[in-house]
């Protein structure tokens, strides 16, 4: 956990990781807010908090009675969502860098491939 | 939500001193709450007031809705462990296991066998004749096995060694997680505990400093580093929570920002970092020499 | 954001003022240790017994002379041998506060169901005892001293070889409470005062005990002080001991009520 974002952020992000990596297919029972909250050693409320921002996106649903599952089609939706803050969070900053050191779009793209093939 | 502890106007005094000043928050129900702050600002004497161990010099104090003193309706749903828990002298950690179930009603005699195991307590070994961190276990274990609804622990773990810390953490949120409760938790070990906390009340020479969510508080404040010009000019209208500094070179403590001011501020060229609530307790509480000590002893 | 309700129960309040349990916890807290309330005084109560047989075995062996064997029973029967015990009955009222009382309050027991539990218990040993005592003192009178022509329990403080049984009780147990009561509002003074506490009663009981003597000598009153103890026998000044001890007992009460446990 790091100290700059409140914790219920990430641990929504944590489980969103969980399900783009396949590691929480659909459908399938999430673990309860106690066990997140045991894992990661953080107050059960501030995981509760993180579960729902989750259930309010509608990446999770509840079942009555049973717990939280995955919803069908979250993973396509996190990965969609994931490529336009990919945009924002690492393009972005990575062009203004560039551009402080004087290496243009060509270059860049250039040291890209080169990385690609390493 | 409902309110367990209903503190207005606080206020306790021995002689000369102001130990507990016009003190005034509540605590809502089922949280865990961490009551901050330096040795002698008055922490424990704020939970003996609430536990109605000390008696107020003014203020009003509502636990449960009624008064704690020689309360015993309101007391039974209390319990309070402190570090300095004096015990009978002839006793062993056994008398103490065997007499409290006749005292906290929600007792849980297997949760206090598991954790006697965990903590390697020896039960049949006379109480002055253990080592500081086993006499915290004592304490620990009753706290955590009378699951009384209100809680509080002042200074739980002197002696306790980090495995132990760890259990204890553990333990707690497990517990806490399947019988919710409202726990009040007074520590040093700030960055221990941080993830545990949903609430902060920091308390400084007898003053409330911070009453607010540990989530709020999270990034609540960053420190800027980078050339003294810089820092200045960045900082210029912001309140300063801590400034230091080294010939060209300054680190500002401010409150929040937003992302405009974090785009601006790496256009300048500062650098950003987070404070964690162990830095902005010290930030607010503690003068430049406290703060080496108070990080050194974490 | 919707809000996830937790499922699991939230841990049940106790309610009610069932103060009267509370004051039996405390009875059962006092005796959980049941190896230094019901072992130790006994032990202590052996050894001095162990002790005495001895002399008076040392004595009896020594002295041939039926005339003097009679002057050394005499000499035997004012034994103060048992005043030990008592003193470490003492001893038990000043830790049951100033040890048991900040762990009771650790426990969250009110001040007052302390007191009560704590009185209880000081009551009902001292019953116990009392009646171990009773029983002992009937042994030495049937026994014709152990054998030996000894006296510590029937001694002539708790009502020589005469008294009757019910009388005996009466005052061992007398004399139990003062102990108790006595050490215990001690311990009240330091728990709520501190060392200026002690320093305070003590140099006030000097004061009185010297302004006392110092009465009683001009006004040449020593006389009838001795006329008083003589007229109220050693029973009597037992009987007297419980008009301290329940001052002891309320006071302790009323200066607990406002005490706080030392950290």
């Amino acid at each position: 956990m790091d100290d700059s974002r409140p914790i219920f952020v990430q641990i929504a992000e944590l489980i969103e990781n969980d399900i783009i990596a396949g590691a929480l297919p659909e459908e399938t029972q999430v673990p309860s807010t106690n066990e997140f909250a045991a894992f990661h050693r953080i107050n059960p409320a501030t995981a509760g908090k993180g579960v729902n921002v989750l259930v309010d996106d509608g990446i999770l649903y509840k079942k009555r009675g049973i717990g939280m599952f995955v919803a069908s089609g979250a993973r396509d939706r996190l990965v969609a969502k994931r490529r336009d803050q990919f945009q924002n969070e690492f393009i972005a900053p990575l062009i203004v860098e560039a551009e402080k050191l004087g290496i243009d779009k060509t270059q860049v793209i250039d040291m890209i491939r080169k990385e690609g093939t390493a | 939500m409902s309110a367990v502890v209903e503190a207005s106007h606080l206020t306790r005094r021995f002689g000369d001193t102001t130990a507990v000043d016009d003190i005034s928050f509540s605590v809502q129900k089922n949280t865990i709450h961490g009551l901050l702050g330096r040795n002698g600002a008055g922490k424990t004497t704020l939970m003996q007031l609430l536990t109605g161990q000390d008696f107020a010099t003014r203020g009003d104090i509502r636990v449960f809705g009624e008064n704690p003193v020689e309360n015993s309706g309101v007391l039974k749903n209390v319990c309070f462990i402190k570090e300095s828990q004096r015990y009978p002298d002839d006793f062993k950690p056994r008398h103490v296991f065997t007499s409290a179930p006749w005292f906290f009603p929600n007792w849980d005699a297997a949760f206090a066998d598991r954790l006697i195991a965990d903590f390697r307590l020896p039960l049949n070994r006379r109480i002055k004749k253990l080592s500081r961190g086993q006499l915290s276990a004592i304490g620990v274990i009753v706290g955590l096995a009378s699951r009384a609804p209100l809680t509080f622990f002042d200074e739980p773990y002197l002696g306790l060694d980090a495995v132990a810390r760890q259990i204890f953490y553990d333990r707690l949120l497990e517990d806490y997680g399947d019988h919710p409760r409202t726990v009040i938790l007074s520590t040093h070990l700030i960055d221990e505990v941080s993830n545990l906390l949903e609430h902060v009340l920091v308390i400084d020479e007898g003053r409330l400093l911070i009453d607010d969510d540990a989530e709020t508080l999270r990034g609540s404040a960053t420190t800027v580093v980078g050339t003294r010009q810089g820092v200045d000019a960045f900082v210029a209208d912001r309140e300063v929570l801590h400034r230091d500094g080294i010939g060209g070179l300054a680190s500002v403590t401010v409150g929040r920002l937003s992302p405009q001011d974090r785009a601006r501020a790496s256009e300048m060229g500062l650098e950003l970092s987070p404070v964690s609530l162990q830095q902005l307790v010290v930030r607010l509480t503690g003068g430049n020499q406290t703060e080496t000590a108070l990080e050194q002893s974490a | 954001m919707s809000t996830v309700t937790r499922t699991e129960p939230t841990e049940p309040m106790a309610d009610g003022h069932d103060a009267g349990s509370r004051i039996l916890s405390v009875v059962r807290l006092h005796l959980v240790n049941r190896y230094s309330v019901f072992a130790v005084p006994w032990m202590i109560m052996g050894g001095i017994f162990v002790v005495n047989v001895t002399i008076w075995w040392i004595i009896f062996a020594s002295v041939t002379d039926e005339a003097d064997r009679a002057d050394a029973r005499d000499g035997i029967a004012y034994s103060g041998a048992l005043f030990y015990i008592f003193v470490y009955m003492l001893v038990l009222g000043i830790q049951a506060v100033a040890y048991t009382f900040p762990f009771a309050l650790g426990f969250s027991v009110t001040r007052r169901d302390f007191w009560l539990g704590s009185a209880l218990t000081f009551v009902a040993l001292s019953a116990v005892y009392s009646a171990g005592l009773t029983i002992l003192a009937a042994i030495e009178v049937a026994t014709d001293g152990w054998g030996l022509g000894g006296t510590m329990f029937a001694s002539y403080y708790f009502g020589g070889a005469d008294a009757s049984w019910i009388e005996r009780f009466g005052l061992y147990f007398a004399t139990y409470l003062f102990f108790y009561f006595v050490g215990a509002a001690i311990a009240t003074i330091y728990q709520r005062w501190r060392n200026n506490g002690m320093l305070a009663l003590f140099g006030t009981l000097g004061l009185v005990l010297i302004a006392g003597i110092a009465l009683v000598s001009f006004t040449n009153s020593w006389p009838a002080v001795g006329a008083w103890f003589d007229s109220n026998g050693p029973s009597g000044v037992i009987a007297w001991s419980l008009v301290p001890t329940v001052v002891a007992a309320v006071t302790g009460y009323f200066i607990l009520r406002r005490a706080t446990p030392k950290n």
